[in-house]
């Protein structure tokens, strides 16, 4: 009975979170996309990653037959509420700054005892796919920061290193498209052909980046983490390989959800 | 009166840090940080390895927050830029307008996944991504100006021509630190790739400058 209360309330909010969007016209017999559209703002196929991130949570798994319920996402050992939303964040025991990704990756590592080139190879699942354990299990730990607001802090030295990094890194420009991430996400209300580009240096557009990841994208059928869409830009910006879980890719994290501090958190996101 | 007595050198680091004063690090020091992120985070082999390193005149066009360039920085941008142009062995600016429709709308070709290159006859010149091109086309992007109707006050001189395929070639020649990629200097477009765009910006049978 608990979960069946705990579902509609799921329901519940994503159907509040689809609030504000507007639906399309009813009739749509020249648009055969537009039914699964209506039906994919009503309901977030991402909420499902959920329950199975929660499961891979608790389970036992790994050479050394353990769960995660141990791993310490800086809020204490198995403490998920309110976690992810200050992520990232230094850690002592690694002495490093991570993102959730990178951390739950050094858990998995750690405490359950996976390989971690295994591990980094399968983070990111292909298209139509049931999706990754990684995948899962971001949006699982980062939901348990639904509602509350996004508070990365700055206060260990690494902390600060990382963000300037991450500013420094947005505007560099390399390769041969000259691209940088302002390029593209420095102004407001411009679009890629048809796609909409968060505007990321204004308050606004960093929230929605801070605060809607892991994410459901609708044209992999999938639930994606912020990792891949970094690996994303990067691949159309034609450079070469972003390594999963690497300091580029946690610096510009970092960088951006700071600066969304304040957002509301709610995730899956829905992405195209 | 402790602190002055640490004044200039690590331990003063080391004691603001574990007094909690940790702080931002300065510009020199946060660009040796992210360029050794850069150099760590990627795989890449030597020839793929050059797209991570910046050239003079990106290293001036990444100023954070879009500060403004000093007049000696925009003055050496415009240098290397004008200096990096090459025409093509023919001579000829002004190709075939229908290859370069096809080019406008590709925005493949040169991507790198797990090491590989894909493949492609020959790289899209990547404009439907970022301009508003032929009248009524609905699906192109507008991070950069519309260049629906671009030919037809401009015309076909050889001036115009000229400054086409040199504005198409390297942007930077002209407006330095644009956001447009120098796609011929990149070597993103052979010149002869780039005269089809000419074409197709410039002939009045482009659908770019019909009504």
């Amino acid at each position: 009975m608990p979960r069946m209360v705990r579902g509609v309330a799921a329901f519940a909010v994503a159907c509040l979170a689809a609030g504000g969007v507007t639906l399309a016209p009813a009739q749509s017999g020249d648009d055969p996309l537009g039914v699964g559209r209506r039906m994919l703002l009503e309901d977030n196929p991402g909420e499902i990653w959920i329950d199975k991130g929660k499961a891979l949570f608790h389970e036992k798994r790994g050479p050394k037959k353990a769960s995660l319920e141990q791993c310490d996402f800086g809020m204490g050992p198995g403490k998920l509420e309110g976690a992810a939303a200050r992520m990232p964040r230094y850690f002592p025991d690694t002495d490093k700054v991570q993102d959730l990704e990178s951390r739950l990756i050094t858990c998995m590592v750690r405490l359950q005892g996976f390989d971690e080139k295994d591990v980094v190879k399968r983070a990111i699942s292909p298209a139509r796919s049931s999706g990754s354990d990684v995948e899962a299990l971001a949006l699982y730990v980062t939901s348990r920061s639904n509602g509350m607001k996004v508070d990365v802090q700055l206060s260990h030295q690494k902390e600060y290193d990382t963000y300037k990094a991450g500013e420094y890194l947005f505007f560099r420009r390399s390769g041969q498209t000259d691209f940088g991430c302002v390029q593209c996400h420095g102004e407001a209300n411009k679009r890629i052909r048809l796609q909409d580009l968060i505007h990321m240096t204004s308050k606004a557009g960093a929230q929605e980046v801070a605060s809607t990841w892991p994410a459901y994208r609708g044209a992999h059928y999938v639930v994606r983490t912020m990792q891949w869409r970094l690996n994303d830009c990067v691949w159309q910006m034609r450079l070469p390989d972003l390594n999963y879980g690497t300091d580029y890719a946690i610096a510009l994290t970092l960088y951006l959800n700071r600066n969304g501090n304040g957002a509301e958190m709610r995730v899956p996101g829905f992405k195209r | 009166m402790k602190k002055i007595w640490l004044i200039g050198g690590a331990p003063l680091a080391g004691a603001l840090i574990a007094a909690g004063c940790a702080t931002y690090p300065d510009a020199a020091t946060t660009r040796q940080i992210a360029e050794k992120m850069v150099h760590e985070s990627f795989t890449a082999s030597p020839a793929h390895a050059k797209r991570l390193a910046q050239d003079r005149s990106q290293q001036i066009c990444s100023k954070i927050d879009g500060a403004p360039l000093t007049q000696e920085e925009a003055a050496e941008v415009v240098r290397l830029a004008r200096a990096s142009i090459r025409y093509p062995d023919s001579g000829k600016l002004m190709g075939d307008w229908k290859r370069g429709d096809k080019l406008a709308h590709n925005g493949a070709g040169d991507r790198i996944r797990r090491g590989k290159v894909e493949k492609r006859k020959e790289n899209g010149a990547l404009c439907q991504n970022c301009h508003g091109l032929a009248p009524g086309e609905i699906n192109v992007g507008n991070v950069g100006p519309a260049l629906t109707g671009y030919g037809v006050q401009r015309g076909t001189s050889e001036a115009i021509v000229k400054l086409t395929y040199e504005r198409i070639f390297n942007p930077w020649a002209f407006t330095p630190c644009s956001n447009m990629p120098r796609l011929g200097a990149n070597r993103h477009l052979t010149p002869e790739q780039i005269t089809h765009m000419v074409a197709y910006l410039l002939d009045p049978a482009s659908p770019i400058n019909k009504r």
